[in-house]
């Protein structure tokens, strides 16, 4: 019997634990690996992601920066959530797209949150300014970095969108767990990096050429390869889910669009032995 | 690789290769013998060399020695470079599952012929079990191969003559072993051309 | 006794294995190389601006070479975070520094405050190759290189990071003149010496020969040239001094400025 438990995900499972197979709900004592030990050393910070999201696409384009990222929240192969949001506002001109976990990620946008209550505050009292894209991804980053220093990671790629109002210009860069930091003109997180930023920089690099000096991609052009590769990552990747978002980020503020679906085609499916129905 | 050390690069030059290699044998870090030859010679247009693991330097190359012998009684003619590196490559192959550990480089001038008069100078060279690449350039191996890319990439241009081509490859051999310290103890650099080869031994860094 | 005896052998024969730990591991590889020359009045320092984990190009462009002050420029390579982090660092003592005694640092004071931060995390190390490049004190161009605890000593170049294997040789040929011996009744090679045009052309050549040959290294690249007080620029700013393709920028002073002048010159490489 494999075990479906994310910690232990794909071995076999100690034979003397042969109840809840299924474990759909976090157990604090699960065994891991299959020995008797309990020991574990002293408690330590270091965790794994037990409830995660997937990839988060983000392109810039004509006017602003559009991130995509579906509604699922898996608890290991179990799709358990159906309905999450992975994309959330911060002020008028950021947004963060977030992968990896989601109880991690309900704990920062907890804390920037917050500290963004603080800040508008702030700004109506005084000609104290309001939070940047740049300067909340700067923040991410240190406390990204910090918490990796500590041995103690939040355990997310986040894609960070914004539209700067000083330079009049997108913004879009990623942070992970480990406090590794980069801009681009396409990103993507997890398997978006492998199956949807060739197609995101193949599309960019169509219209504005490698150095990006040529033209961007229209609004609409840009939604349209981000819903093809939302419907790549449907296809391929196991963990993904047909009901996604995406957010569009330009100087009159965030536009997070209602969940929708792409439109697939499964009729090939048919022919395939062991897929469809069985003619023989 | 890492057993004994050892390294050996080709170039192709105007009508001419080269080959060279360091001459240290050694037991990991441990150098044992500053006269342990990989280049060998096939005929007098043909050369290879055997960087790996040093008993099988001598099994590889007395196998070969066999095989182009009967080649040559069969046939009646020398074999081409061409043949020889589909000769060495099948040799690797029939041990798929239990390998020489040697990437064999093979540099050789093929003899005109009716069909083709001109032939182009000849390199090629395989991992251990016989995937044959064949350069326009160079071919290293060995445990000194990232180092010998590196200067080999900044130093070598098309159509050297015979002794430009015996300084390009001198340098880059000499300067990448010195920053391998399984690799140097010396150096022999052959340059095949039409009418002879040229063999020098190469003062060289004992350290 | 026999009891005694049993109790341990009995313990002994458990399976001692420890569970398979998925301990976080808190470091990566971003890939990239790093190179500075030194001259008898300049240093330059480069890198490519690839930023690569495993066979994913994260970004193709990302820095790793930094301008510190007037004559300090410094090039990180390895981890990219513990990169990014420590250069901030590093900008943070130079302000407090100046704050303090009303001048900029000098390099060699640099180079051992580098020296000391990277020892400071000697049990926690920054997973980062240092090269610091600039103009000393007394108007000589200098290269310092690092490992990531602290060692670090004066050069005339050096190369490090992924493409390090394939460099380092090159220059050690064409800076050091190593396996080269200057014809009878000539003059001896001094390393060091070299004019800034074959310094520039042998930056370019290493870096296209790294990108040809090692998949980490790409994108494009960026020199920066550090001059020193009065020493003229038309080796580099003159019609034709620079090779096709090159963008070249000067970058102001970052103090009050005692006549050193840096620049900067961009240049595309294969993004294959």
């Amino acid at each position: 019997m494999m075990s479906q438990h994310p910690a232990t995900w794909g071995q076999p499972t100690p034979a003397n634990s042969s109840f809840n197979q299924f474990n759909t709900f976090p157990l604090p004592q699960t065994q891991r690996g299959q020995s008797s030990h309990a020991h574990h050393g002293p408690v330590g910070h270091t965790q794994q992601p037990l409830v995660t999201g997937t990839s988060v696409l983000g392109l810039k384009y004509d006017g602003g920066v559009m991130i995509a990222a579906d509604n699922l929240a898996s608890y290991g192969s179990l799709a358990r959530f159906r309905d999450i949001q992975r994309l959330h506002p911060l002020g008028q001109h950021t947004l963060l797209g977030v992968a990896g976990d989601m109880s991690d990620f309900q704990w920062l946008k907890k804390e920037l949150d917050a500290l963004l209550r603080e800040e508008d505050a702030l700004a109506l009292t005084d000609s104290h300014p309001s939070l940047s894209p740049k300067n909340i991804y700067e923040l991410l980053s240190n406390l990204f970095y910090a918490r990796r220093s500590k041995m103690n990671p939040v355990w997310n790629a986040v894609l960070v969108g914004g539209w700067d109002k000083v330079k009049k210009e997108s913004f879009l860069a990623y942070v992970d767990l480990l406090g590794t930091t980069y801009t681009a003109p396409t990103l993507a997180t997890g398997f978006g990096a492998h199956l949807a930023q060739p197609l995101l920089r193949e599309a960019y690099e169509a219209k504005a050429g490698i150095d990006g000096n040529g033209p961007l991609l229209t609004k609409e052009e840009a939604e349209k390869v981000l819903e093809d590769c939302m419907k790549v990552l449907f296809y391929r990747d196991a963990r993904s889910l047909n009901k996604y978002q995406i957010a569009t980020i330009t100087s009159e503020g965030v536009d997070i669009s209602d969940s929708k679906s792409a439109d697939t085609y499964w009729k090939f499916a048919e022919g395939l032995r062991g897929y469809g129905a069985q003619t023989q | 690789m890492e057993n004994n050390g050892g390294s050996v690069v080709a170039m192709i030059g105007k009508d001419c290769v080269a080959i060279a290699s360091d001459l240290r044998l050694g037991n990991q870090a441990v150098g044992i013998a500053s006269n342990f030859d990989k280049v060998f010679p096939v005929n007098d247009k043909l050369y290879y060399g055997l960087p790996g693991l040093a008993t099988d330097v001598y099994t590889l190359k007395e196998h070969l020695r066999f095989r182009v012998n009967m080649y040559r009684m069969k046939e009646e003619r020398e074999i081409t470079p061409k043949t020889f590196t589909h000769l060495v490559s099948s040799t690797l192959y029939e041990k798929r599952f239990g390998p020489f550990f040697i990437e064999p480089v093979v540099a050789g001038l093929p003899t005109p012929t009716e069909l083709d008069p001109h032939p182009k100078p000849f390199i090629s060279t395989m991992d251990t079990i016989g995937c044959v690449t064949t350069p326009k350039d160079f071919a290293v191996a060995g445990t000194a191969a990232d180092k010998l890319y590196g200067v080999a990439e900044g130093l070598w241009e098309p159509d050297l003559e015979p002794e430009d081509l015996f300084e390009t490859v001198s340098q880059t051999l000499l300067n990448a072993v010195d920053r391998d310290a399984l690799s140097g103890w010396g150096a022999v650099v052959h340059i095949i051309t039409h009418d002879k080869v040229i063999t020098r031994t190469l003062r060289a860094r004992m350290d | 006794m026999a009891l005694y005896h049993n109790q341990p052998m009995a313990h002994a024969q458990e399976p001692t294995a420890a569970p398979i730990e998925h301990r976080f591991n808190p470091y990566s590889d971003n890939g990239g190389s790093i190179l500075a020359i030194a001259g008898t009045d300049f240093s330059v320092i480069a890198g490519d601006t690839r930023q690569s984990e495993g066979y994913n190009i994260q970004t193709r462009y990302a820095r790793k070479v930094w301008q510190l002050t007037d004559k300090a420029v410094l090039a990180t390579n390895g981890f990219a975070a513990d990169g990014n982090n420590f250069v901030k660092r590093v900008k943070q003592r130079l302000e407090w520094y100046e704050h303090a005694h009303h001048k900029p640092m000098g390099l060699k004071s640099i180079a051992r405050m580098i020296q000391t931060m990277l020892y400071g995390k000697r049990f926690f190390p920054y997973y980062v190759y240092n090269i610091l490049g600039g103009i000393e004190e007394d108007g000589s161009g200098a290269v310092y290189s690092f490992d990531p605890v602290g060692s670090y000593e004066r050069e005339a170049c050096r190369a490090a990071g992924a493409a390090q294997s394939l460099i380092q040789p090159f220059l050690d040929n064409q800076i050091y003149f190593k396996n080269q011996q200057p014809e009878p009744g000539s003059q001896p090679f001094i390393p060091g010496n070299l004019p800034l045009a074959t310094v520039l052309s042998l930056v370019v050549d290493s870096f296209t020969s790294a990108t040809e040959r090692h998949i980490e290294v790409g994108d494009g690249m960026e020199i920066y040239i550090v001059m020193a007080r009065d020493r003229t620029t038309d080796d580099l700013l003159g019609e034709g001094k620079l090779q096709k393709g090159m963008e070249i920028e000067e970058l102001g002073t970052l103090g009050e400025g005692q006549g050193e002048r840096t620049f900067l010159v961009r240049q595309a490489l294969k993004r294959d």
